[in-house]
């Protein structure tokens, strides 16, 4: 039950959005893109937000667009996590997804909102992230096009009012080996401990993480620790932890130093890649 | 034609598997108003002052109510508790306030604008720091409070709630005896009951002065006879409903919505209200399962056998006593286990802290003292290099030894079953009397553990059940009994009982599901695993008084000797010719002879019961009979440990127990499995974690986990079958046991396989990974 009222709006066109989005926000509403509800749904009814107004995106038909375009797989922002995962186009994303939530929960999310949403884990943004993907966003000025590792610093950066829309992912990318192990606590359906998403392109290692720090990331520095040839496994996962770009997580899942002995074993499976 | 040992489908299994089942909850009928809570936000702490006009502000707001409207003081045991709090908060979570509106969204949106200001009060978190010296007092005027029991004894001007004791023979022999010596310190955090349907009820108050509540509850009686005493009204004037039970395990035994729904309903001028917890409120504002922290020592003869055992446990009730009290007392009077020890010295402290307060939960105390006496049976095991099987078998408690209970009871075959056949039994499941840990593969450990169990109901001394037959013109029966379905199919098994005793078929029994206190009559709680036991032996005596009459009736009209006559088929018969009967369809609503004069008028068998024989318990020594015939039985686990990341797999589960009669053997094997399913969900991974506020943490099924489906071992359970000469057909209770010996079982088997001691729960692999190492990267 949410103890307060909100208008819903379901408009059929982009700019419909977000010339909504501006109103509503005009008239003080506190307007909210919706797509799957999942983290709107649970967070307003324990009181953690507010909203007015909510704009659900599922009938925009550029949120809606999945599939191969050219040499790219185009994946729309109110596409559900499950139909992701069904489809089997880019199975380390399908893997990574899989393991967000539990099944049920899995087709409500959808992949904007689990990138944009407010928990902090956004496990989806792992395989984007190092598949180097493209995230199309749209605003009072139309669309753009930007590099995912230039909008997410471990939220996606965007304006008030502007909405991501699809990610554009190279397809040589959907094929490459690939790593993934989420740990938990203990339950199999739980927020992760560490998410280690890896691929392997040009015998290089690309990873990024999730629960490990406060926001999900992927980062050069450990990468390049990882990838330093004549060292050690030891040494290069050593080398690597020191590059966490941000404190280690402490939380009720786990304490830091429990996280970084989870991670270090993680990271020797990766190695064996 | 014997029901008795068949699986018998639930008599209400088609309506819950379709979802056409009604619980409490989802019954609104027009004109219903919703109460809502504002809850506590300091664990200890002065009320300031409560804002409560902005909720008044908003619209739909009919009530607004604060602990000064209808102030009382409730309590099982000792009267501590007012429902909603007065002057001061003792637990974060608690209401502070409540608002009665038109819907449920604007009595929430009307709480959660009311402001309430504290003075904080230091906060006593744990059993240890209730009892330190100049602790603040949970309770200041603890000495004031009015007893609703004799045999409790609060302490003023401390936080302990009561204290029970058990001195049995001479320590000072005892010791002396004794070639071995181990000691333990356990501790078992605060955990939820987590029913799928969370506490909710509604009230309402008539012209009259009828008060009508419908709850989901496991003790309609006991919220007849309670809202009667705390709010001085006539209990003829209260009529409970309570329809199937979505799930209890203890948390629906208490009194507690229904308070405030009645001071609720009586704010908006005897108006229907309903009060409904969220999952959040059903975890941190209502009661919870007890926290323990224990010392224990056992020392033994080098061969093995025990000689003396101190226990002493320190019990976190929370913010108010409830039935914690009687819990801790459990502990103490049954600490040793199902095992001889002559010489037993137990304090058992149930102490105030400023967590949330605890209730019954699923095994009453007895998960407790089983976990820490079962760990330092396993530690006795390594000191005496004996395996934990034998020395388990060994000390074994049996009749015709001489062996006493820690109360002082007399073992006797009926009252305690046979402990050491289960053993063995357990042993074909899986193997215990060979190698416990054994390295499958690189990293990869296999290990198995044990625990003992037993359990007998802490019942009042005085515990009433009763039944009431009546029968339809087709012949078949209606049973009314004032017990509970809350789950464990036990409508079915007293219809089953029924049935045999009438020797008739048991789709020819009916049985009243809902309870109404109108009319069904009084079971005193569907508690402490007594329910088959109680209602049953009430089930017996209604069918002999039925079959009394039956007899009388049939006598006139074929002219022989009652005692010529049997019954069976839905037929009263001369035994020495068949042939000769009347059907009941002709005789259970009166018997017309053919000229059309009739005699007999309906037959109605009534039945009762009540405790016998049960005692309270001295206070200095502890003797006494606190409980009718033990259940014992023994558990065991196998793991798979992951030596690399300290991980483990839940591989096997075995539960071996002398239930005395199996009455209906699939759903006895389903009520033990849930319990041991719950059982390994607290060794493993439930638990409360508190903020530095004092508010839970983990307070939503987010990130309070239990046991889901796919996580759990292969379940394995087997049954013995010593009769209890005073339970129906010797049936023993069995509902909460399944899950007294699991976190033991579970602790035990990863202490082998992991080599560090896990004396706490739940056990992940974070924690071992902590002892292991010291918690070092």
């Amino acid at each position: 039950m949410i103890p307060f009222d909100f208008d819903y709006y379901k408009p059929d066109t982009l700019l419909e959005a977000i010339d909504l989005f501006q109103d509503l926000s005009e008239q003080g509403k506190m307007p909210m893109y919706y797509g799957g509800g999942t983290e709107i749904i649970s967070m307003a009814r324990a009181n953690s937000i507010y909203t007015g107004a909510v704009i659900d995106i599922k009938g925009i038909p550029e949120c809606c667009e999945f599939g191969f375009s050219g040499s790219n797989l185009v994946i729309g922002s109110a596409i559900t996590l499950t139909k992701i995962v069904e489809s089997g186009l880019f199975p380390m994303l399908g893997i990574t997804i899989g393991r967000i939530a539990d099944h049920t929960i899995q087709g409500k999310i959808t992949l904007g909102g689990n990138l944009a949403g407010t928990v902090i884990y956004r496990e989806s943004v792992l395989p984007l992230l190092i598949s180097e993907s493209q995230v199309v966003i749209a605003g009072n000025y139309g669309t753009r096009q930007a590099p995912i590792s230039e909008l997410f610093d471990g939220r996606m950066r965007r304006e008030p009012g502007e909405l991501i829309v699809k990610l554009i992912i190279d397809s040589t990318y959907t094929n490459l080996p690939f790593f993934h192990r989420k740990t938990t606590k203990i339950d199999k359906i739980d927020y992760p401990l560490v998410t280690v998403v890896a691929m392997k392109k040009d015998d290089r290692i690309l990873a990024g993480f999730s629960g490990l720090c406060d926001h999900p990331f992927r980062s050069i520095e450990m990468e390049d620790s990882l990838n330093e040839k004549g060292l050690t496994r030891e040494v290069r996962i050593k080398n690597a932890m020191s590059h966490i770009p941000a404190p280690v997580q402490e939380d009720i899942h786990g304490s830091g130093n429990y996280r970084r002995f989870v991670l270090n074993n993680i990271l020797m499976d990766v190695l064996k890649m | 034609m014997t029901a008795i040992g068949k699986d018998v489908p639930r008599k209400e299994a088609l309506d819950k598997v379709t979802g056409a089942v009604k619980y409490n909850d989802d019954i609104n009928e027009p004109g219903l108003l919703h109460v809502k809570m504002a809850t506590s936000t300091c664990a200890h702490g002065i009320i300031k002052s409560i804002d409560v006009l902005s909720a008044w502000n908003v619209p739909g707001v009919r009530a607004v109510v604060t602990g000064d409207y209808l102030p009382v003081m409730t309590g099982s045991v000792i009267k501590d508790r007012p429902p909603i709090a007065i002057n001061k908060v003792r637990y974060y979570g608690e209401p502070v306030a409540i608002v009665v509106a038109d819907t449920e969204h604007e009595a929430q949106k009307a709480a959660n604008s009311i402001k309430i200001e504290y003075s904080p009060l230091p906060m006593v978190k744990s059993p240890k720091e209730a009892l330190v010296k100049g602790a603040p007092l949970v309770h200041e005027k603890l000495g004031e409070y009015k007893k609703a029991i004799d045999d409790v004894y609060p302490a003023a001007g401390t936080n302990v709630a009561d204290h029970s004791k058990i001195r049995k023979g001479d320590m000072d022999k005892g010791w002396s005896e004794c070639d071995v010596i181990v000691e333990g310190e356990y501790t078992m955090p605060k955990s939820d009951h987590i029913a799928m349907e969370t506490r909710n009820v509604r009230v309402k108050i008539d012209p009259d002065g009828k008060v009508y509540v419908s709850s989901s509850t496991q003790c309609p009686h006991g919220i007849k006879d309670t809202l009667a005493t705390v709010f001085s009204l006539n209990e003829g004037d209260i009529i409970v409903n309570a329809p199937l039970v979505g799930g209890a395990f203890g948390g629906k035994a208490p009194v507690n919505l229904e308070f405030i729904a009645y001071i609720a309903s009586r704010a908006v001028g005897g108006r229907q209200v309903k009060l409904a917890n969220t999952r959040e409120e059903d975890i941190a504002t209502s009661p919870t399962k007890i926290g323990l922290e224990a010392k224990v020592k056992l020392g033994a003869t080098r061969d093995g056998i025990l000689k003396a055992l101190e226990l002493k446990y320190f019990v976190d009730a929370g913010a108010y006593s409830d039935t914690a009290p009687r819990m801790a007392k459990t502990m103490a009077s049954n600490g040793t286990g199902p095992y001889n020890v002559e010489n037993v010295f137990c304090d058992a402290l149930c102490l105030y802290t400023n967590n949330p307060y605890s209730t019954s939960f699923r095994g009453f105390g007895n998960m407790g003292h089983t976990f820490c006496m079962e760990r330092t049976l396993d530690k006795l095991a390594v000191a005496l290099n004996m395996s934990p099987f034998d020395l388990r078998l060994k000390n074994a408690i049996s009749p015709g030894k001489g062996h006493t209970s820690a109360t002082q009871v007399k073992i006797t075959k009926s009252n305690t079953g046979d402990l050491a056949k289960c053993i063995y039994k357990i042993n074909e499941l899986i193997k215990l009397d060979d190698d416990l840990r054994v390295e499958v593969a690189k990293d990869k450990v296999i290990a198995r553990g044990m625990s003992c169990i037993w359990k007998t109901s802490a019942s009042n001394t005085d515990a009433i059940s009763g039944a009431i037959i009546v029968f339809n013109k087709d012949g078949s029966l209606n049973l009314i009994v004032g017990v509970m379905e809350i789950g464990s199919g036990v409508k079915t098994g007293l219809a089953q009982i029924l049935a045999d005793k009438m020797n008739m078929e048991v789709d020819q029994i009916h049985v009243q599901m809902p309870v109404n206190t109108e009319s069904s009559p009084k079971h005193w709680k569907t508690v402490a695993s007594m329910s088959t036991v109680m209602a049953g032996r009430a089930v017996l005596s209604a069918a002999d008084d039925a079959i009394r009459q039956i007899k009388d009736l049939g006598s006139i009209v074929l002219r022989v000797d009652p005692s010529q006559l049997e019954i069976g088929g839905g037929k009263v018969y001369m035994r020495s010719d068949p042939d000769n009967y009347v059907e009941f369809k002709d005789m259970v609503h009166g018997f017309k002879f053919r000229g059309g004069n009739s005699i007999g008028g309906q037959i109605i068998g009534k039945g009762t019961y009540i405790m016998e024989n049960l005692t309270i318990l001295d206070r200095e020594t502890g003797k006494g009979r606190m409980g009718p015939a033990w259940t014992v039985g023994v558990q065991a686990v196998e793991v798979e440990y992951n030596t690399k990341d300290h991980t483990y797999k839940l591989v096997k589960a075995a539960t071996v127990m002398d239930i005395g009669k199996i009455v209906n053997p699939k759903t006895a094997k389903g009520v033990v499995m849930g319990g041991m399913s719950m059982g390994l969900g607290l060794g493993s991974r439930e638990g409360f974690l508190y903020g530095s506020n004092g508010g839970i943490l983990n307070d939503s099924l987010r990130t309070y986990k239990v046991m889901r489906f796919g996580e759990q071992p292969d379940y394995m359970v087997e049954f013995i079958e010593t009769p209890a000469e005073d339970g129906p057909y010797g049936a023993r209770g069995l509902g909460e046991h399944g899950i007294l010996g699991m976190p033991a079982a579970l602790a035990n088997a990863l202490t082998r396989a992991t080599g560090v001691e896990l004396d706490q729960v739940p056990i992940d692999a974070e924690l071992i990974w902590q002892l292991k190492t010291g918690g070092y990267v």
